[in-house]
């Protein structure tokens, strides 16, 4: 990500809610992004329960990959892990709140709190795995175990129900009206968000960053870098697993493509277009990603092409995605205003860098 | 013994093709030190080239068409290159991975408008079609040329990075690119050849084993993930690496499938998992810093 200014990345941070150093008017414009949060939010909530019943349901499923996307993006972006395996916690949550359903007829509450657990649980020797290997490696490893998850929920028939998933009424009937069932999965992703937000700001979050942009320092400070790091993967496939879960409150369904390769790219692929480096840049990036699809295969069989030329416009033109592009115009906007001392120090969130050093 | 002959032949078919593809991939990472998430897309541009120029009928045809596809698909490896890899060299994983996987779908797609959504088949010309006898066993006649064109495009390789200028250079082209450019070579050349000639083992590849599968849409995806597996397992960058790498996953595949069909496409993961738990940077890669 060297090709644009890091204070510019940096400012992107800032404006979309990391937490400003003490600067002139950080009050102030801090109180204004709580403001438009809110206002976001009772949006939503206001579109969820006016629309259509099909567009509710839309807006409840890009409502749950925002998620999946911010869990994602808490070890992508703040750890710097770029994990192509997230698609397996999120088919745990699915596969656990299905298969409880069909082989232990497990209650539907009981398994949605089961779920984000089992997500952790599989977390744990995964990352242990995953985690010995280092930046390219990580990502191949995986890749790989994704394929793996894959190939299992596709060939396991008498477990998982092989190719064709598990289909059934696994949801309760309260939560089958669209209206209700978007609440419902709104107020836990609002809930998730927020615990993920406290995460990434806690000092818990500021040693992954400071790992993310260089890792020997951290190590050499006596931090556990690898323990941090399996902390960080395990808290993220917990709410991968919970976002999975959501996914059968929205398609009453699971299968084993929301687990492959490809799937598990997704989460990264809506950071990148909001911007990884940005707390709520994975937010922006799911809606777009989730809304241009949809809408693109009701227009165009094309959409693989669109997708992916927006994908490559991003990746080489605006490697901090549509929150960085604010963000930079925000700087400079406020950079013309500002005297240069008076600029806030805003190397906090970003890597300093290329940020993919060692 | 003839059950051992005909499972042998076939790991070994197995094996070889999937080297072929594997080698593509690694010796551009070996160069260029990017992954191509696109590469599997060549494979599948080879094994369609093939369908279309091979038409039905078969004999020489055949075999031109080969030779056709590979070279076409190494001229669209070069403007890949050109528009998108390029920009990508020396940048970080997450930037070469999104990048390559979008020139995935946008091929993906193309290829949609090319050749439908069906699937293609072409059947082997008849000097190597049906099978012969050896020790009571009937062995696929075709699975012998497979071996023969690995086997030759193993040793070009070797030939080609030990014993050439060309091969120092592709060394050279990560160990110390200012180096080799201040000694005049036009790096941007190199990386252009290079990525063409992984382009073209793909599809070489591809194109080779179309009598034997069904040519369809997903072949990209799919193929790979296999190469993945391989090049992880050898070490980025090894082409001896790549070789028994591909071996251990053709004789993950074939134990697998005699032991457990069920789980049988499970053991070539494992076994990339148990060699990553040994040796994290694969059996004939170096450590990354």
């Amino acid at each position: 990500m060297s090709r644009t200014p890091s204070s510019a990345a940096a400012a992107a941070v800032v404006a979309l809610g990391a937490p400003a150093p003490a600067a002139p008017g950080s009050l102030a414009s801090r109180l204004g992004r709580a403001i438009a949060l809110v206002a976001f939010i009772v949006l939503v909530v206001v579109l969820g329960l006016t629309l259509a019943p099909a567009n509710a349901l839309e807006l409840q499923y890009a409502v749950s990959l925002t998620l999946f996307a911010v869990a994602t993006n808490l070890i992508l972006g703040f750890g710097g892990l770029v994990s192509f395996g997230q698609g397996i916690f999120y088919g745990v949550g699915a596969y656990t709140v299905a298969l409880g359903w069909m082989h232990q007829s497990l209650d539907f509450t009981e398994a949605m709190v089961l779920a984000p657990l089992f997500g952790a649980v599989a977390a744990v020797p995964l990352g242990m795995l995953a985690l010995r290997t280092r930046r390219l490696y990580f990502s191949l490893l995986t890749l790989t175990m994704s394929q793996l998850a894959f190939v299992i929920a596709e060939n396991q028939t008498n477990l998982t129900g092989g190719t064709n998933g598990v289909f059934g009424a696994m949801v309760p009937t309260w939560l089958l009206d669209p209206h209700t069932s978007f609440l419902f999965t709104a107020a836990i992703v609002a809930v998730s968000i927020a615990v993920l937000w406290k995460v990434v700001h806690s000092p818990f979050g500021l040693v992954l960053r400071a790992i993310r942009d260089n890792r020997e320092r951290v190590e050499a400070l006596g931090v556990n870098v690898y323990a941090h790091e399996l902390a960080a993967f395990v808290i993220s496939a917990f709410f991968c697993a919970l976002a999975g879960s959501l996914f059968v409150v929205y398609s009453q369904s699971s299968y084993p493509e929301i687990l492959n390769w490809t799937a598990s790219g997704v989460p990264v692929f809506m950071a990148v277009i909001g911007g990884m480096y940005s707390f709520f840049g994975p937010v922006v990036g799911a809606f777009v990603y989730e809304f241009a699809s949809h809408y693109l295969i009701e227009y165009t069989q094309d959409w693989q092409l669109v997708i992916g030329v927006v994908l490559l416009a991003i990746v080489l033109l605006r490697p901090d995605g549509l929150a960085g592009s604010l963000g930079s115009l925000r700087a400079r906007l406020r950079r013309r205003r500002q005297p240069a001392a008076a600029r806030p120090a805003e190397d906090l969130a970003t890597p300093d860098d290329a940020g993919g050093r060692p | 013994m003839a059950r051992f002959l005909t499972e042998t032949i076939g790991t070994l078919s197995d094996a070889s093709s999937l080297f072929v593809v594997a080698a593509g991939l690694t010796l551009v990472f070996g160069a260029m030190r990017v992954i191509n998430l696109a590469h599997g897309t060549f494979y599948m541009y080879g094994a369609f080239a093939v369908t279309t120029f091979a038409g039905t009928a078969s004999g020489l045809r055949f075999w031109v068409a080969i030779v056709v596809a590979a070279l076409v698909v190494a001229a669209l490896g070069a403007v890949v290159q050109l528009g998108v890899v390029r920009f990508v060299v020396g940048k970080e994983p997450l930037t070469q991975l999104v990048a390559t996987f979008a020139v995935l779908y946008i091929l993906a797609d193309v290829a949609l408008h090319l050749w439908g959504s069906g699937a293609r088949s072409v059947s082997a010309p008849l000097g190597v079609s049906g099978t012969f006898t050896l020790a009571g066993a009937y062995l696929p006649v075709y699975d012998l040329v497979i071996i023969g064109v690995a086997v030759l495009v193993g040793l070009v390789l070797w030939l080609l990075l030990s014993h050439t200028s060309l091969g120092w250079m592709i060394r050279a082209a990560v160990d110390d690119p200012e180096l080799l450019q201040s000694g005049g070579v036009n790096l941007r050349r190199l990386h252009l050849a290079v990525f063409a000639t992984g382009a073209l083992l793909a599809a070489l590849a591809g194109a080779i084993i179309t009598p034997q599968i069904s040519v369809a849409p997903g072949m990209d995806q799919s193929i790979i993930v296999s190469s993945l597996l391989v090049v992880v397992i050898g070490g980025l960058g090894s082409v001896v690496g790549t070789a028994f790498a591909a071996l251990i996953i053709g004789i993950a595949d074939t134990v697998g499938t005699l032991v457990d069909p069920a789980w049988a496409s499970t053991f070539m993961y494992f076994a990339v998992i148990l060699v990553l738990v040994v040796r994290p940077w694969g059996l004939f890669g170096t450590p990354e810093r």
